[in-house]
């Protein structure tokens, strides 16, 4: 449940906005990142519907590639 | 100078330490990127990783999850929780709902969701009805509870909190007689919420090492030679091997925001029993927000003393590390994902269904009775 998963910011609007990873949209609060320089194209670290963190491009699509693997698993 | 896998498992081969080592982690994403990258089997032989309190699922209290089912069944509201809450059983006879799922098919109203700005947006399509969102998780899932009752919520939505903190179980074995473990992975993204630290007290106070890691192979394997490096050196400290997403001090706006809204304070876990200062409940600022105060019948004391695991389950030794998830007696054999009996086998951070999806079948029980039991 703690997993937190990148995601790239597609638009913003306020403290909301939209983000995609692996062609998945999703709306993603920005809350708790009030004050971080956010942009379209960024990436962030999503929790439950909420960034969490900033993360660069390459630690996202490492995670990506990571998340991938775990899911094959899923029993 | 990024360094893989490959690089750490040579490091760890390097350092020749003969000696057993049991190196525990306390997140169940943990569990399940050591289980998916098959790293035991690549890991020195003495080197042991152990699953401890990763699963917030599997130690919400047994009495937590009675009184959702009950609110849910006899009181008009809409009752919402993380999808991997509905299908953890309680201990009632048969003929009673055993799990939010069952209550569900009973007729209650009851709504899997994977955000709070899900149980926000319910709360605002149905005006009429009281709507309670039973929050169970750690660090990383109860900020954005908290940032939602920061935001401001509608007045219809209640919080039925049952919300931990993970280092006080950490604590809690430390401080007892036979904590388990050598070394400990600290969790990646409690602490990216948290800071680090929260871990420091491993290190002051018990002399362990301990390192933060990520998710991937590498970084997990980064943080286990640290621990072993530490102990083979004797120069002990808290490492950071996930430098790139958790900051000194964490995520202080999130952390400022659970503040505001939250205390904590004693709490029980399923199995365990009471943990001090492991548990957080709703500031009186947010009285209008808690289900306990609006619906203070359900929640009963005396089922505090039934808030166990399910008979013959051994969850709670598996949340301690006190054994691995395939030698509890029902591993494999009553309990299976498809059938589950106790909550680690139920949630997808639990031991057991990690062990199970990453193909362990073997049941390992040792005791008196193994063979019956197998029948």
């Amino acid at each position: 449940m703690c997993l937190a998963v990148p995601m790239e910011i597609a638009t913003i609007d306020g403290f909301n906005c939209i983000c995609q990873a692996r062609g998945i949209e999703r709306d993603v609060s920005l809350f708790m990142l009030q004050g971080e320089d956010l942009q379209p194209g960024d990436h962030v670290l999503v929790h439950v519907g909420y960034a969490i963190q900033k993360v660069s491009e390459s630690e996202a699509i490492a995670s990506w590639q990571l998340f991938d693997e775990m899911l094959a698993t899923d029993a | 100078m990024i360094r893989d896998a490959r690089y750490w498992l040579d490091a760890l081969r390097d350092l020749d330490m003969k000696r057993p080592v049991r190196i525990m982690n306390v997140c169940g994403g943990h569990e399940r990127a050591i289980s998916v990258a098959g790293l035991r089997g690549a890991l020195p032989g003495n080197i042991e990783l152990v699953p401890g309190p990763g699963c917030p699922v599997c130690i919400c209290p047994e009495e937590d999850v009675f009184e959702a089912i009950q609110l849910a069944l006899n009181e008009d509201i809409i009752l919402v929780a993380f999808g991997d809450m509905l299908r953890v059983p309680v201990n009632v006879p048969r003929r009673d709902p055993r799990s939010l799922e069952q209550a569900r098919a009973a007729g209650a109203d009851i709504r899997p969701i994977a955000s709070p700005t899900d149980a926000v947006r319910i709360a605002h399509d149905n005006p009429s009805r009281k709507v309670v969102f039973f929050a169970a998780g750690f660090e990383t899932t109860t900020a954005p509870v908290a940032a939602m009752l920061a935001e401001g919520v509608p007045d219809n939505l209640m919080v039925l909190l049952s919300a931990r903190l993970t280092w006080p179980a950490v604590a809690m074995l430390l401080d007892s007689e036979s904590p388990g473990f050598d070394g400990l992975i600290a969790p990646g993204h409690v602490s990216t919420v948290m800071g680090a630290e929260e871990w420091q007290f491993v290190v002051d106070k018990h002399g362990i090492p301990a390192a933060v890691a990520g998710f991937r192979a590498d970084t997990l394997l980064a943080a286990m030679y640290s621990v072993m490096r530490q102990l083979k050196s004797g120069h002990i400290f808290l490492d950071n091997c996930y430098p790139e997403v958790v900051q000194p001090g964490g995520n202080l706006l999130a952390r400022t925001q659970l503040d505001t809204v939250m205390l904590v304070g004693d709490a029980n876990w399923r199995g365990v029993g009471v943990i001090p200062n492991s548990g957080f409940s709703l500031r009186p600022e947010f009285a209008a927000h808690d289900a306990r105060l609006a619906f203070p019948s359900y929640a009963d004391d005396s089922r505090k003393r039934v808030g166990e695991m399910p008979p013959g389950c051994d969850c709670a030794k598996v949340v301690l590390g006190k054994i691995y998830p395939n030698e509890c007696r029902l591993y494999g054999r009553a309990c299976t994902p498809r059938k589950p009996i106790g909550p680690c086998m139920v949630s997808d951070e639990g031991a057991c269904r990690i062990w199970w999806s990453a193909g362990h079948r073997d049941n390992r029980w040792e005791g008196k009775h193994a063979k019956r039991a197998a029948g």
